[in-house]
């Protein structure tokens, strides 16, 4: 048998990559769960008890604050829906209404290129009670806004999705826009033609049409949601108290502020858990999304 | 049957001419609705820049959206060159020359590792091709808690933790996944004609890379390359905990500035701060903003 | 000299078989053309003995070399694809020059080689150029080019000009005749376009299904259809081909077409029919001529009315209704712009263009 040299050279090239995805990403996943069994705290240990191995996973979810994490992650993410929903109306009407598309979505996206916490300080400065907006609005003589949103724990939260809203709408606008671009320019024509409404339009056509699109990105949403970490630290840095608490920054902090490695990796074993939760869906959307594509063709 | 040759159309005016159509009352709305959805994204934008060029004794009395009387550079020079960040007060150059200093050797590593690993998934027949895109699929959407501790502890074991090196390492690690299903998904719509012609021309798996592959990916290369400074440049959580004291990114440093201020906040040395940071990205994104937007939808649905 | 073999080769994807036991030997300097319908295999195996695909089983040879574990690049041939492939990147001089990657030659013989197949395909003004500002044309001739700096004795073609328009592919196809009688080379060339594989072939194979339904000549395939594939398959307009019963009369064989009985007593048959065998007539449209034009005691006459007519400016045809099916028959243009639906035609075909297949195993009888 001859060797192919044509064979074995792409698998040669494969090597580092191959190496890293079982070094860095499966190995290591498997480490920090096998972490999460054991009673490591500041270094990390590899004995595990199987009579309490749960025991992390059990003090966790009678810790306060990985409730609030939990509850915050789904008032986050709720909030967070707005973006997609703004984004949506935006890229609708920047590809209805042809004029200036260009200057619109640079300015929309703009926000994207910004880091996280570049955001954060700019959003926290804005909601400053004495110097901020809250200052210039009772100026005007509206005494009775409360823009003050970051220092109470019932608004905090709100903060955070306001800047975060602020800062992803112009990713989803982005991804909106070439999914209305995709839809056939007949589409619209012919809807033109049969006189269809506005609202019609959209609600009964385009927006059916879009399905893929719109699963998309609530899925990505998601995903963002669980690694919420940045915008938490440059707002809030958790406060006040733990009512911004994340899972994300739970899992920080477990690690670098209670020096916890087992705690750690048990929070952050729920947060792949989390992750999967979401990323099944995406599995089977593409799954379908290749079937249909397959059933058209 | 008579031949009909057809004339040359004479220049003359219409005989229906029709006036020219004014902006409808909908396009006016929308473009107005679409007019203060730009001024909500502007403000923040506008309310740093003018905080940025105050003096303090503007800020304090209270108007925000005011423009900044005198104008000083002052803040500015100060967030770049002594603003405190827990006990140090040498500003934010530190961390970009760090920044500076993790980008380079991380865009290096990440490209040559994925555009490579990319070309071999997507061009080659490799049997186990399949499954080695479905585990890169799920690691690109891994949270970065799950496996920071395990990497910390092997870049501890390597003796890289830390350090630069260290950091920029890691980047090009966790990019690698997503990046590799960029490229591959690129070079998947080369025409397989011309990888067969090659095949029979040369059969060499270097050579037809950089022979004919590589010119040919200029422009996923230019798109992979922006969207990889973009993040690089604004992480903060890789650079906060592989950074060591002194090798911080300058994020990092940019939150350290805010976030441990004692005494009263030098809020126009804040914003110095953050646009300092800021600008390198922004500088990109209005220059090159086209092959940005193609990046993060890349990025995004790897379809 | 290069004396292309395959021997028993299967190509399987799955569970789906492309290529059933196929045997084919090409002779050395032969222009072969592999023609069949989209899906028939003939690319498969054009890829097969590129090298692009592996083989399930079976042996390819070329030369008396066993190549069938080689690589491409070493398998001593050269191919030009249906898109061209050429290198977007590179000049048209870098692509053919890339052509020689794999041949480790000096530079003086890669120059030669070059200039050569540039002069001999009249490209020498276009070396510098990039394949995006080439015309169609143009670019064939490239394609063509990287194919024979190489010096290979067997190319291969890839439906080279599908995508060239009518005229363009005339001239092409008549260039690659010419450069085949220059070179002496051994050429494999797929298609589905008849008129290709009848003008430029010296053999042509007939494929459908996986399968080599008759290997033979241009001439023989098309005046001896091994089978019914191949009878409806070759020839535009397609031959007529009708079921009908044989019966015995005191002349010999006929059998029933529509109503009208036809002699069958003179037809050579390899293997004749008893009575009352399901065979199926075939009769091509372009044999049919006025009555008086075919010899009376070998022809076959026709009255039939005519259902519609189609012009294609030097020729017509026209469909005559015969039983309940319809009769695709050659007329002279001139006379049929004066005819009406329903006028009833007169023609006459010559008994010895007849064609008789087998209706159970669709072989020639």
């Amino acid at each position: 048998m001859i060797v192919r040299w044509s064979r074995w050279s792409p698998q040669v090239a494969l090597i580092p990559a191959v190496v890293v995805a079982l070094v860095a990403f499966i190995g290591a996943i498997g480490w920090t769960v096998l972490l999460s069994l054991t009673r490591s705290r500041r270094f990390p240990e590899y004995v595990i008890d199987w009579s309490e191995w749960s025991r992390q996973y059990e003090r966790l979810f009678k810790d306060s604050g990985w409730e609030i994490a939990l509850k915050n992650l789904l008032v986050l993410g709720l909030g967070s829906c707005l973006a997609i929903v703004f984004g949506f109306v935006l890229a609708a009407l920047i590809d209805r209404e042809k004029r200036g598309e260009g200057i619109f979505r640079t300015i929309f996206l703009y926000p994207l290129a910004v880091s996280l916490i570049v955001t954060g300080v700019a959003w926290r400065w804005m909601f400053n009670p004495t110097l901020g907006v809250q200052a210039f609005l009772h100026a005007l003589g509206l005494t009775w806004v409360n823009f003050n949103w970051l220092a109470s724990g019932e608004t905090a939260m709100y903060g955070i999705i306001l800047a975060s809203v602020w800062q992803g709408s112009g990713f989803y606008m982005a991804l909106m826009l070439a999914g209305l671009k995709s839809i056939n320019s007949e589409i619209w024509s012919a809807a033109r033609l049969d006189g269809v409404s506005f609202w019609r339009l959209y609600a009964e056509i385009i927006i059916p049409m879009m399905k893929f699109t719109f699963l998309t990105c609530a899925i990505l949403l998601s995903l963002g949601v669980v690694k919420a970490y940045d915008i938490v630290v440059a707002m809030t840095n958790g406060g006040p108290g733990q009512t911004t608490w994340v899972p994300a920054y739970f899992t920080i902090n477990a690690y670098w502020a209670k020096s916890n490695l087992g705690y750690a990796s048990a929070a952050a074993v729920i947060m792949l858990a989390i992750t999967l939760a979401i990323f099944l869906p995406l599995v089977m959307l593409t799954a379908w999304r290749e079937r249909a594509r397959e059933a058209r063709g | 049957m008579s031949l009909t040759i057809a004339e040359a159309p004479v220049e003359r005016a219409p005989l229906f001419p029709r006036k020219k159509k004014g902006i409808t009352p909908r396009s006016i709305a929308i473009l107005v609705f679409l007019a203060i959805c730009a001024a909500f994204f502007c403000v923040p934008l506008y309310v740093i820049v003018t905080t940025s060029f105050k003096t303090m004794d503007q800020i304090r009395q209270g108007d925000i959206f005011s423009l900044p009387l005198p104008l000083t550079f002052d803040a500015w020079w100060n967030a770049w060159d002594s603003a405190c960040s827990g006990i140090r007060c040498d500003g934010l150059k530190v961390g970009f020359w760090n920044s500076m200093a993790i980008l380079f050797p991380s865009l290096a590593l990440s490209l040559a590792l994925s555009s490579v690993t990319g070309y071999a998934l997507a061009l080659w027949n490799v049997k186990w091709a399949n499954a080695f895109l479905f585990i890169l699929f799920m690691c690109a959407f891994v949270p970065f808690q799950i496996i920071m501790i395990p990497l910390i502890i092997l870049s501890s074991g390597l003796k890289v933790y830390g350090t630069v090196w260290g950091i920029a390492i890691v980047h090009a690690v966790l990019s690698m996944p997503i990046l590799t299903l960029i490229f591959r998904n690129y070079y998947k719509g080369i025409p397989h004609e011309i990888m067969s012609a090659a095949m029979m021309d040369s059969g060499s798996f270097w050579r037809i890379f950089v022979e004919i592959i590589l010119p040919m990916s200029a422009n996923i290369l230019i798109v992979v390359l922006i969207l990889q400074i973009t993040s690089i440049w604004n992480d903060f959580l890789i650079g906060l905990t592989f950074g060591g004291l002194g090798t911080q990114p300058m994020s990092v440093v940019l939150a350290n500035v805010v976030i441990t201020t004692t005494g009263e906040a030098a809020y126009n040395e804040n914003m110095a701060a953050a646009l300092l940071t800021a600008i390198p990205p922004l500088l990109i994104y209005f220059v090159l903003g086209r092959f940005f937007v193609q990046g993060i939808t890349a990025g995004a649905i790897k379809g | 000299m290069p004396r292309v073999v395959f021997e028993d080769i299967i190509k399987q994807y799955g569970r789906l078989t492309v290529l059933k036991h196929l045997d084919l030997e090409i002779e050395d300097g032969e222009f072969l053309v592999l023609l069949g319908p989209s899906g028939c295999g003939k690319t498969t195996l054009l890829n097969l003995l590129a090298g692009l695909l592996d083989v399930t089983a079976g042996r390819i040879s070329i030369g008396g070399r066993d190549v069938t574990d080689l690589d491409p690049k070493d398998r001593g041939l050269a191919m030009v694809f249906q898109s061209y492939a050429l290198y977007p990147t590179k000049t048209v001089y870098g692509n053919l020059k890339f052509g020689l990657a794999a041949a480790k030659l000096d530079k003086a013989e890669v120059e030669r080689r070059i200039a050569w197949a540039a002069k001999l395909l009249q490209i020498e003004p276009l070396l510098n150029r990039k394949p995006a500002q080439l015309s169609g044309g143009q670019r064939q001739r490239v394609a063509i080019g990287r194919a024979l700096v190489k010096n290979v004795g067997v190319f291969l073609f890839d439906e080279p000009l599908s995508n060239l328009d009518a005229k363009l592919r005339t001239e092409m196809r008549l260039e690659i005749k010419k450069l085949h009688d220059e070179l002496k080379s051994t050429v494999v060339y797929v298609t589905h376009d008849q008129i290709e594989a009848m003008t430029m072939a010296t053999r042509i194979a007939v494929m459908d299904g996986g399968v080599i339904q008759q290997f033979g000549t241009p001439d023989d395939i098309y005046s001896r259809p091994h089978n019914l594939f191949v009878a409806g398959f070759i020839g535009a307009p397609a031959m007529n081909l009708r079921p009908a019963r044989v019966k015995s009369t005191p002349a010999g064989l006929a059998a029933n077409l529509g109503g009208l009985t036809l002699n069958l007593s003179s037809y050579g048959f390899v293997q004749a029919p008893g009575e009352g065998d399901e065979i199926v007539v075939g009769l091509r449209p372009e044999h049919f001529g006025a009555p008086g034009a075919v010899p009376d005691g070998e022809a076959i006459h026709f009255e039939l009315p005519l259902q519609h007519g189609e012009r294609t400016g030097g020729d017509a045809t026209g469909y005559l209704r015969l039983g309940d099916g319809l009769l695709a028959v050659r007329i002279d243009p001139e006379a049929i712009g004066g005819l009406r639906q329903g006028d009833r035609v007169s023609v006459g075909f010559p008994a010895a263009k007849l064609h008789i297949f087998d209706a159970r195993s669709g072989l020639r009888l």
